[in-house]
C-alpha cells in the first residue's frame, strides 16, 4: 500500500524565515500519528501543505500518492479540520450537514448521521460549545469517508471531559475505515494517548520520527556517578544530560543494550522522550540587554 | 454549489428583492401619473415640439413637472456598483475573515469550480435584477425618451442591456478586489474605486468611438436638430472649420453690440457658423451592444485572473 503521507526535502518560507525545511518524512498507511512540537514548530504548515492551502517552496509532498496543490481533485479522500474548528457561525448545524454533503461527492450520510445525532440540527454554530463544535468538524470529516484524516490541535480550546469525548469519537470513527490520522498537538499528553507513530518537528525540522514501541525500546534513561563521558558501549547518541550533585542521568538512544554495571537503566516514557527532544541541549544563555538592571513595577 | 450560494447569500438576495419592490413602487407611484398627463396632453403628437402651434409650451410644462422626478432616475446608476461591493468583495474575503477558507477549501469540491460555480449563479441573479430594474427605468423614462432621446449618458446608462452588463462586471471585480486584499471592506472600497474608475473610462474614451461620429454643419448658430442625438461637440467655426475659442467669439457679440447690430447675423457675415459632432439616437441598440460586449468581457478576464490567482496564491 502506498504512504498516506510522504514528503521529500520539504520546505516553506515565509518571507524571510523558513517555517518548515529539510522535511523527509513518510507516514504508513493505518498509523494514528502524533504531530508534536512546541508552538511555532511548523506543525499547521506542515498540515496545511498536505492539504494545499499552501504551496511548498521547496521539495515534495503527496497525499494518497497525489499532490495537493497541483491536482485539484486530490483531497477527496483527505478530511481535515483546521484549527479551532473553522465552520460557517450562521448556519445550524444541520446546514453545516448540507455543506458537506454539497461540497463532497463520498459523502456518507449515516457516517456523520451517528456522530451528529447528539447535537440538535437546528442549534445555530454560533450557540455551540467549543466541544460541540470540535465533534461537528469531526463529523464533517468523517462524514468523507477519509482515507487520511487530519486534524491540526483539536484539543487546543476543549476541556478534559470534551478532549476525551473528542478522541472517543475520532476512534470510533477511525475504527470504521482504517483512515490514516495525523493529529497536530504540542500537548504530549494528548499524542500520548492514541498515537502509535510520532512525528516531531522544532524549528521547522524533523527532529524524532517513528513507531512510537520502536522509538521507546531503544530509548533509556541511563543514572550514574558523574563522570567524563567517553563512548558508553551500546549507546548510539546521548540526546539530553542532566547533572544533579554528583549524579548524572542520560537520556540515551541505544543499539544495543547496555552491559555496562555502573549505570542503572530505566526506561522512559513517551511524554518524557517528546519533553527531553524539544529541550535544547543547553539552554541559551541571556543576551546583554535582557541582563539590565531589575526595575520596580509598582 | 448551488444550495451552498443559497444559503451563504439568501440575505443578500432578499435585500436585492427588497431594494427591487421599493424601486418598482417608486417607479409606479410617480410613473404613472407621468404616463396620465402624457397620454392626456397627446404629448406624442407634438413631436417634434415645432410641429403644431402651443406644443414647445406643452412640452416645456412636461419637463418641469417631471423633471425632478426625472433626475432621481439617474441615481440607479449607482445600482451596479452597490451590487459589486456588497456581494462581490465578501465572496472571497469573508472566508479569509472569518477563516472557512480552510472549510470551504479542503473539501472535495476544487477551487476553481467552488468559485466559478458562486461566481456564475450570482452573476446570474444579479443580471436578472439588473434588467428588471433597467425595463422598470424604461417603462418610466418612455415619454421622456420620446422627447428627448435616450442617447446621452444620463439615460444611455440606466437604460437598455448595459445595465445587467455594469452589474456583473461589478460582481466580478469585487471577488477579485476580496481575493487580492483578504478583507470585505478595504474590498468594498477598491472595488468602488475601479468600478467607477473604469465605466468613466469607457463612458469618455471608448463609447464616443463605438461608431465613426457624424458632423453636421449647421447654417444657422442655434441647433434644434439633434436633441435625440447624444451631441460629443457643439462648436462655432470659421469659414474654413477652424474652432472659435469661446473668448473670441464673446469678443465679437460684444462688438456687434456696441455696432447695434444682430449678434446672430453679424456672426454668420463672418463666415461662422456651428458644427456638432453627435452619434446619432438611431444607434442607440448598436452602442448598448458594443458598451455591453465590452463590460461582460472585461467581466470574463477579471474572473479568468480571479480563478488564476486563486489557484496560484498559496492562502
Amino acid at each position: 500500500m502506498s504512504p498516506a503521507l510522504q514528503t521529500r526535502a520539504l520546505g516553506k518560507r515565509y518571507g524571510r524565515g523558513w517555517a518548515l525545511r529539510d522535511c523527509t518524512l513518510t507516514i504508513p498507511a493505518g498509523a494514528v500519528v502524533g504531530l508534536a512540537g512546541p508552538n511555532n514548530a511548523g506543525k499547521s504548515t506542515l498540515l496545511d501543505l498536505a492539504v494545499g492551502l499552501l504551496a511548498p517552496t521547496e521539495g515534495e509532498i503527496s497525499v494518497l500518492g497525489r499532490d495537493p496543490w497541483r491536482d485539484a481533485g486530490a483531497l477527496g479522500s483527505v478530511g481535515y479540520v483546521g484549527q479551532d474548528a473553522p465552520l460557517y457561525r450562521s448556519f445550524t448545524v444541520g446546514e453545516a450537514v448540507e455543506f458537506a454533503r454539497a461540497t463532497n461527492v463520498r459523502w456518507q450520510p449515516t457516517a456523520a448521521h451517528e456522530f451528529l445525532a447528539r447535537l440538535s440540527s437546528d442549534r445555530r454554530i454560533s450557540t455551540l460549545s467549543a466541544g460541540e463544535r470540535a465533534r461537528l468538524a469531526l463529523g464533517l470529516a468523517l462524514g468523507k469517508r477519509p482515507s487520511l484524516l487530519l486534524l491540526d490541535e483539536p484539543f487546543a480550546r476543549l476541556d478534559p471531559l470534551a478532549g476525551r469525548e473528542f478522541l472517543q469519537m475520532l476512534m470510533d470513527g477511525v475504527a470504521e475505515t482504517d483512515a490514516t490520522v495525523v493529529i497536530a498537538s504540542h500537548v504530549t499528553a494528548d499524542i500520548e494517548r492514541v498515537c502509535d507513530h510520532i512525528v516531531l518537528l522544532t524549528g521547522g525540522r524533523v527532529r524524532l520520527e517513528g513507531n512510537v514501541d520502536r522509538l521507546l525500546a531503544s530509548h533509556r534513561l541511563l543514572t550514574g556517578a558523574s563522570r567524563p563521558l567517553g563512548r558508553i558501549s551500546g549507546v548510539r547518541e546521548i540526546v539530553r544530560r542532566r547533572h544533579s550533585g554528583r549524579q548524572m542521568t542520560l537520556l540515551a538512544r541505544l543499539d544495543r543494550p547496555i552491559v555496562d554495571a555502573s549505570w542503572s537503566v530505566d526506561r522512559i516514557g513517551l511524554e518524557d522522550l517528546l519533553l527531553a527532544y524539544m529541550t535544547p541541549e543547553q539552554l541559551p544563555t541571556p543576551r546583554a540587554h535582557e541582563k539590565g538592571p531589575l526595575r520596580w513595577h509598582g | 454549489m448551488a444550495w451552498v450560494t443559497w444559503r451563504q447569500h439568501r440575505l443578500q438576495f432578499l435585500i436585492g428583492i427588497g431594494m427591487l419592490v421599493s424601486v418598482a413602487v417608486a417607479a409606479l407611484a410617480t410613473g404613472l401619473p407621468m404616463h396620465a398627463a402624457y397620454h392626456r396632453d397627446a404629448l406624442s403628437a407634438c413631436l417634434p415640439p415645432t410641429a403644431r402651434s402651443g406644443c414647445d409650451i406643452i412640452v416645456h410644462h412636461f419637463q418641469t413637472e417631471f423633471g425632478n422626478v426625472l433626475r432621481a432616475v439617474r441615481y440607479l446608476v449607482f445600482f451596479p456598483a452597490l451590487v459589486g461591493l456588497f456581494v462581490g468583495a465578501p465572496l472571497v474575503a469573508r472566508e479569509f475573515e472569518q477563516g472557512t477558507y480552510r472549510l470551504a477549501w479542503t473539501q472535495t469540491v476544487t477551487r476553481r469550480r467552488w468559485l466559478l460555480s458562486k461566481t456564475v449563479l450570482l452573476a446570474v441573479a444579479t443580471a436578472l435584477g439588473a434588467f428588471t430594474l433597467s425595463a422598470l427605468a424604461m417603462w418610466w423614462r418612455h415619454p421622456f425618451d420620446v422627447l428627448e432621446g435616450r442617447m446621452s449618458p444620463s439615460s444611455f446608462e440606466v437604460e437598455g442591456i448595459v445595465v445587467p452588463a455594469y452589474a456583473v462586471f461589478a460582481l466580478c471585480l469585487g471577488v477579485f478586489a476580496g481575493l487580492v486584499l483578504r478583507r470585505s471592506v478595504p474590498a468594498m472600497c477598491a472595488a468602488l474605486v475601479g468600478f467607477f474608475g473604469v465605466r468613466l473610462a469607457v463612458a469618455k474614451l471608448l463609447r464616443p468611438h463605438y461608431l465613426p461620429a457624424r458632423h453636421d454643419m449647421a447654417t444657422g448658430l442655434t441647433p434644434d436638430s439633434h436633441s435625440h442625438d447624444w451631441v460629443l461637440n457643439n462648436s462655432i467655426v470659421d469659414a474654413v472649420g477652424h474652432q472659435i475659442t469661446s473668448g473670441r467669439e464673446d469678443l465679437a457679440i460684444l462688438h456687434a453690440r456696441h455696432a447695434r447690430i444682430d449678434a446672430s447675423e453679424y456672426l454668420l457675415s463672418l463666415g461662422w457658423h456651428r458644427a456638432v459632432t453627435f452619434q446619432p439616437g438611431s444607434r442607440f441598440w448598436v452602442f448598448q451592444g458594443v458598451e455591453s460586449a465590452v463590460f461582460i468581457l472585461l467581466a470574463a478576464a477579471i474572473v479568468l485572473a480571479t480563478v488564476r490567482l486563486l489557484q496560484r496564491t498559496p492562502s
